[in-house]
């Protein structure tokens, strides 16, 4: 079965797409950097952060190819934020060449509704539209996502995420609704000793793009590292592990770089 | 799946709420079979003290920012002290106060020796805390970040003086006016009075060590602005080699203290300068305290605990406080002190404990406003002197400091003459120098006094010495045996106590910052004409000649304000004489 641009598109959102958070700490947890989940906090109002990432990652039966994220944020007001993004690669279909293609432009917004008490969790939500600027592109996808984080064990920390994803323009045999959710995981290493280093893992699960596959499972781990006062580096590794057809990714391995200023 | 998005939204939504619900006022606890009343909760206590939003706001921008890095052991001895704060409000109410003293303390001291290279996030350190006191937290947070913006910026080599003083009032205006409610009011408070609620020193009684380790941060975090204040980016780094011996060597483990530092103890200049930062410092450090003795007081419930730190947010915030101005007496009103009077010479420093009963003036104060004074709701009388027996000695006047006893804070701490503008405009801030040893910082009134003071300290001091130049200081390092040097070239000093004797000190002792200053100064005061320009190192060696004969030990209401604190604490009062 051979998947359009938009289709592969529309997988990579389903993926990881854009998502922001707090880029400037490692504790901060953001899709993309480097797993898929969000924390349910947004900036601060009047910051701006920008986030990078690069890697490698191979499709089934396609071959290994880059793809890499760019994502700008803006805290536009008190517990909002607005994140415009993009997400170049170089990837090929099975049996076919690799090829560029610059990605959809995203822009998206982020809420978050309260503060983690002890007896609410943090609640917020991001809706993200993928403008379709990449090659072969048609339509406008959406995403909403849902998020909860809460406090899990002493320092730790869980994030659920729910998402919607629709995709406007299906081809045959397409879904045109693909929800998925994504249950996160956060601990800082080293306390109380050393303050620097957040480790990531997720496990999750999201409707396959065709209809007639089944359910995606998908897992990841990763580090978030703070090399600066306003810089994190990471990097994290996920994986499908079952369902799907073609849209069901190997591996994906990426490092990438969030900066605030 | 969809609905897992609108069911977690929707529950979002619903925690939202800005109702306000206060507990009924005066309610008594009983703990140590002892009764106490809780004190009664403001009638309109602002709903954002139960909000559950985030609304983090980002730092002010500047080239500043993080400047504190230029001198690394300062940068991780302040990351060092956001660990400790939080990982001490974590155990508290974890329930593991039983540890505090002991396991973490420990781990705390360990982080303070090998402390951080980058700012920990401390709701990081301390989410259980975060979850239960989300507005306290951040007004910590909020304060805490212009606390250290202003410390960056006076550590920055990219701002001359004269940018950094413009752009400190910036960052007090932008820590202010972002319509962020979680601020800490910049009017002098009335610390004896704070220091007096049924709650108030159960922490330092229960936890010595690690009160010791909260006030040792507290030092350092006021010491430093007269410690970086007008110096270069190499005297900062002498200055900090200094400084942080003290606060590792002594001023973390010091269990006798027997009230928090406070910035015009430690930085005077700067308090001098800029007294609503200081205040609003001084009472974010209060602000700690209470919260520290809150939490420490076994015989209220969680939810009185809550209600109590909520009132102490509500005391400290300028919407407590609105139409009041320092110098300002309203006594209490609805449960609050509006006692903005500030100490006479010093308007960075709020009311200290002085051995009369402060909270007997201010309860008197409210009386008379109960008996008829009409004051239209939240309206204030104009300043008023508060007119108890108790109020024969006025208690703005003197302050009593360990080792130093009681002190006019317009005085020069060497000589008792008045200081030049009479300490308390911030205008004339720098004309006074200081001379920084033992874990205080004095002014004085002249290079003279500066240098014989500094010989009188035990240990290591630090001069800073003004100039003809607002912006420009002659700051000068005395090392363990009295032997001064400097950095500076070309400085030239006058000394000629011919000209007048001891009471004109100010005029026939100064520094200059060339010959050419030297001689214009002379040129407009004649009277030096024969006057000799002396080196730095001929004024550096001139003999010390003691206590001035202008000097006079000042007498309080009693011999040590704290001695009854002290007691209680287990700890004796021999410290409030002067060495």
């Amino acid at each position: 079965m051979k998947l359009s641009p938009l289709v592969v598109l529309g997988m990579l959102a389903t993926l990881g797409a854009i998502r922001p958070a707090l880029a400037v700490d490692h504790d901060n947890i953001d899709a993309d950097r480097p797993l898929d989940f969000d924390d349910a906090e947004t900036i601060a109002f009047r910051e701006r952060a920008s986030e990078v990432g690069a890697g490698l990652a191979q499709r089934r039966g396609g071959k290994l190819g880059l793809a890499s994220d760019v994502e700008y944020l803006y805290g536009f007001a008190k517990n909002w934020h607005l994140n415009l993004g993009v997400h170049p690669s170089l990837l090929g279909q099975e049996g076919q060449s690799r090829q560029f293609d610059v990605g959809d432009l995203a822009v998206g917004v982020q809420h978050n509704f309260n503060r983690e008490t002890t007896s609410t969790p943090a609640f917020g939500f991001r809706a993200d539209a993928y403008v379709p600027t990449g090659r072969g592109s048609r339509g406008t996808d959406f995403r909403l996502r849902g998020i909860m984080s809460r406090k899990f064990g002493r320092y730790g920390r869980l994030h659920l995420n729910a998402d919607l994803n629709v995709n406007n323009s299906p081809n045959a045999g397409e879904r045109r609704t693909l929800p998925g959710v994504l249950v996160g995981y956060s601990l800082p290493l080293g306390y109380p000793r050393r303050f620097d280093r957040t480790l990531v893992a997720q496990v999750g699960m999201r409707a396959a793009t065709m209809s007639g596959d089944s359910a995606i499972t998908n897992i990841g781990i990763g580090v978030r590292q703070q090399v600066a006062q306003r810089s994190v580096f990471d990097l994290g590794i996920k994986s499908d592990i079952a369902g799907g057809g073609n849209d069901r990714e190997r591996f994906r391995v990426i490092a990438g770089y969030s900066t605030s200023f | 799946m969809k609905y897992l998005f609108f069911a977690a939204a929707l529950a979002g939504i619903g925690f939202i709420s800005p109702v306000v619900a206060w507990a009924a006022p005066g309610t008594t606890a009983t703990g140590n079979n002892a009764v106490r009343e809780i004190p009664a909760l403001p009638a309109n206590m602002p709903a954002w003290l139960n909000s559950t939003k985030n609304n983090e706001i980002f730092y002010k921008r500047g080239a500043y920012n993080f400047a504190i890095t230029t001198i690394p052991e300062l940068n991780r001895d302040m990351n060092g002290v956001a660990v400790g704060h939080a990982l001490a409000y974590e155990a508290l109410v974890t329930g593991r106060e039983k540890s505090l003293e002991t396991t973490v303390w420990k781990q705390i001291d360990q982080v303070l020796k090998n402390a951080p290279r980058f700012m920990p996030s401390e709701k990081t350190l301390s989410p259980t805390f975060g979850q239960k006191y989300g507005v306290l937290e951040l007004v910590f947070d909020w304060t805490h970040v212009s606390h250290a913006q202003t410390i960056d910026l006076l550590s920055s080599p990219r701002f001359d003086n004269a940018a950094k003083d413009a752009e400190t009032e910036k960052v007090w205006d932008y820590y202010r006016n972002q319509g962020a409610p979680f601020t800490v009011t910049g009017l002098p408070m009335n610390m004896a009075w704070l220091d007096s609620q049924p709650y108030s020193q159960a922490f330092r009684r229960k936890y010595p060590k690690v009160n010791a380790l909260f006030w040792g941060y507290h030092w350092l975090q006021t010491s430093i602005y007269d410690g970086l204040r007008e110096k270069t980016p190499a005297e900062q780094k002498k200055m900090y080699a200094l400084l942080g011996k003290r606060y590792h060597d002594v001023e973390l483990y010091d269990t006798k203290r027997p009230f928090m530092p406070m910035m015009a103890e430690t930085s005077p200049l700067f308090s001098a300068k800029y007294p609503d930062i200081a205040n609003a410092f001084d009472n974010l450090h209060m602000l700690h305290d209470m919260v520290n003795d809150i939490l420490a007081s076994d015989w209220m419930t969680d939810k009185q605990k809550s209600e109590q730190i909520k009132r102490a947010v509500y005391m400290m915030s300028p919407n407590a406080h609105k139409g009041c101005k320092p110098g300002e007496n309203h006594g209490v009103i609805d449960g609050i002190s509006h006692d903005h009077r500030f100490m006479v010479g010093m308007p960075g420093m709020g009311i200290m404990k002085n051995g009369i009963n402060n909270a007997a003036q201010l309860a008197n104060l409210e009386m008379k406003r109960h008996e008829g004074m009409n004051m239209g709701g939240m309206a204030m009388h104009s300043a008023a002197p508060s007119t108890a027996k108790a109020e024969e000695f006025d208690p703005t006047r003197l302050m009593w400091m360990p080792k130093m006893g009681w002190m006019d804070m317009s005085q020069c701490h060497h000589c008792t003459m008045p200081l030049t503008g009479g300490g308390d405009n911030p205008l004339s801030a720098w004309q006074n120098s200081t001379v920084s040893a033992e874990g205080w910082t004095m002014r004085v009134r002249c290079a003279l006094c500066a240098r014989d003071m500094s010989a009188e300290a035990k240990g290591g001091a630090i001069l800073s010495l003004s100039t003809e130049d607002p912006h420009k200081r002659v700051i000068v390092f005395s090392d363990d045996r009295g032997n001064l040097t400097t950095d500076y070239k070309g400085a030239v000093f006058l000394e000629d106590e011919e000209k007048g004797g001891h009471p004109k000190c100010s005029q026939w002792s100064q520094a200059f910052t060339s010959r050419a200053a030297f001689d214009a100064y002379v040129a407009k005061n004649p009277k030096f004409k024969d006057s000799k320009p002396l080196s730095f190192e001929e004024w550096a060696n001139v003999e010390a000649e003691g206590t001035p004969d202008t000097y006079e030990q000042e007498k309080g209401p009693v011999e040590n304000p704290y001695a009854a604190d002290l007691k209680a604490r287990g700890i004796g009062t021999d410290e409030g004489e002067k060495p």
